[in-house]
């Protein structure tokens, strides 16, 4: 089976812009993977991700060259309508995408535009918002919501159309350090009960590497690191590109140069604590 | 301002009156307001008005319509300064400053008991175009979160040493500037990051969308709507040839 995103000696470069946004870029993703995505900003990772659900080029256009495939089908190919249902986009900002007066309306404003039947759509609605544990806010109006409730509503407005790939980018900068906990366990959950793939832009890597199978790092428009969260994080290059790594990661560089050296590759605090305490007996 | 944003906007109700169709109750408003403009005496008028309250307390909305009346009035004792000056008619003053207060309610009438989404469903009635349709319901839904933004700006630059409240008219309008380039900026970037979330909900691929909801007359709907025609007809009926009230 081919994997579900397909990139291939991709390069994008804005109308009039000096050099290209994204160039000569190469990426496979499995079906069910989460794959975290990560560089400085300006780097490209924007365009690369609206090169994977159609923005590019059939928003934006420019030099494109090379070849982006989500579940087999190319990208350029492919309208938006169908790209709609393939690809789901969680953009930074939940206020942004929320169009509606009430919750379900939004929710279902997808779908409606694809011209699903009235009963389906019900059904889809209703899913959606019980799978993200929102059914009792299906009739607010937006403006009476939290940060972590929209971006939930615009979540649930993504998956109700029932995308293979699921991208995320920066979900949880606009939220609390515990909301982001319950966005990141969610991620791992749709993963695991619907074999969404998942590719999510972010900065707050101590959150996600414990759910990421795959960590590329972009600089400049091109891939410059790929790998699992492991290798990369106590690689050698990763602060070189600017990757902010997690606490607990730098703590055991930190206890390695004393000469107190765990195993030297936990990525939790919980992994890092129950070793310490196992050596203390 | 605050008295027409208080009397205009919608507040979720559950009276009989905020369950009817919103068509039906566009027509009540409708009515009510070619009643305003048909009468031609002041018994007439408070007959219209004695209309409107009724409705008003089968919404439950009592206290808001009187707090629009009320604000409403001193809009109109202007209207009845100046009929009475040009005029020199007690009458018809009187009947121009209050038939204006019956025309703020008859409408913010319909208003207040219709939720935007209804709105929504009633420009779908009248075949708008869905484009014009959706600017409608994103300009509305917008309006919540732009005000937030106003707030934020003006404290932001406040805290940067604007002074908003002071000097002359020409100094203050111009001390608006500060708050209204970053807000044009700010709503330029927001209606960007719409636009990418609309293409990527698939806005516009098909011609016919379907929809979520579906408003239905139900027979109450068809019952009031008829009695409320009836009455309009009865009402001008008996204004123009039964009872030709004159004031003297």
């Amino acid at each position: 089976m081919a994997d579900m995103l397909e990139i291939d000696r991709l390069s994008f470069r804005y109308p009039e812009a000096p050099r290209e946004a994204v160039s000569g870029f190469d990426l496979r993703i499995p079906q069910g993977e989460i794959v975290v995505l990560a560089g400085p900003s300006g780097c490209g990772k924007s365009t690369l991700l609206r090169t994977v659900n159609g923005l590019i080029p059939h928003m934006y256009s420019g030099d494109y060259a090379g070849d982006v495939r989500v579940g087999g089908a190319s990208v350029k190919g492919s309208d938006m309508r169908d790209l709609s249902q393939k690809v789901g986009f969680l953009f930074q900002n939940p206020e942004n995408q929320i169009f509606m007066f009430t919750v379900e309306r939004d929710v279902a404003f997808g779908l409606e535009n694809i011209g699903v039947p009235r009963d389906e759509m019900r059904e889809r609605v209703d899913e959606a918002l019980r799978l993200l544990g929102i059914s009792d806010l299906a009739q607010r109006a937006p403006h009476e919501l939290s940060d972590g409730q929209k971006q939930r509503v615009a979540l649930a407005g993504v998956l109700a159309m029932k995308p293979s790939l699921v991208i995320l980018d920066e979900p949880t900068s606009l939220l609390d350090p515990m909301t982001a906990g319950d966005l990141v366990a969610l991620v791992a959950k749709l993963r695991k009960d619907l074999g969404t793939t998942f590719v999510v832009v972010e900065h707050r890597l101590d959150l996600l590497v414990k759910v990421a199978d795959r960590l590329v790092v972009m600089s400049e428009g091109k891939k410059v690191l790929e790998g699992t969260p492991r290798d990369i994080l106590f690689g050698d290059d990763a602060e070189r590109y600017g990757v902010a790594t997690p606490a607990v990661t730098q703590l055991q560089k930190m206890l390695a140069r004393r000469g107190l050296a765990t195993t030297g590759t936990l990525l939790t605090p919980g992994e890092l604590a129950a070793e310490l305490k196992g050596r203390n007996r | 301002m605050m008295w027409l944003s208080g009397g205009f906007v919608f507040r979720r109700g559950d009276s009989p009156y905020h369950r009817l169709d919103p068509r039906v109750k566009l027509l009540i408003s409708a009515l009510m307001f070619v009643s305003t403009l048909l009468v031609r005496s002041f018994y007439e008028l408070l007959a219209v008005i004695a209309v409107m309250v009724a409705v008003a307390a089968v919404a439950t909305v009592l206290k808001r319509v009187g707090r629009t009346m009320v604000l409403t009035a001193t809009f109109s004792a202007f209207i009845f300064v100046i009929n009475i000056v040009f005029t020199r008619n007690l009458e018809s003053s009187v009947l121009y400053a209050v038939r204006f207060v019956a025309i703020v309610v008859s409408t913010s009438l319909f208003f207040i008991t219709t939720s935007p989404d209804e709105l929504e469903q009633v420009m779908k009635t009248f075949r708008l175009p869905r484009d014009v349709v959706f600017a409608f319901v994103t300009a509305v839904r917008f309006i919540p979160v732009m005000m937030l933004d106003t707030i934020q700006i003006m404290d932001a630059q406040k805290s940067r040493g604007l002074e908003l409240e002071k000097g002359n008219i020409f100094r203050r309008v111009r001390n608006m500037i500060p708050v209204l380039i970053p807000l044009v900026v700010n709503s330029v970037v927001r209606s960007g990051e719409l636009a990418e979330a609309m293409e990527s909900r698939a806005y516009g691929a098909v011609p016919r969308p379907t929809s979520l909801v579906q408003y239905k007359s139900s027979v109450t709907d068809k019952v009031v709507a008829l009695a409320a025609l009836a009455l309009f007809i009865a009402g001008a009926y008996s204004f123009y040839y039964i009872l030709p009230v004159q004031l003297p």
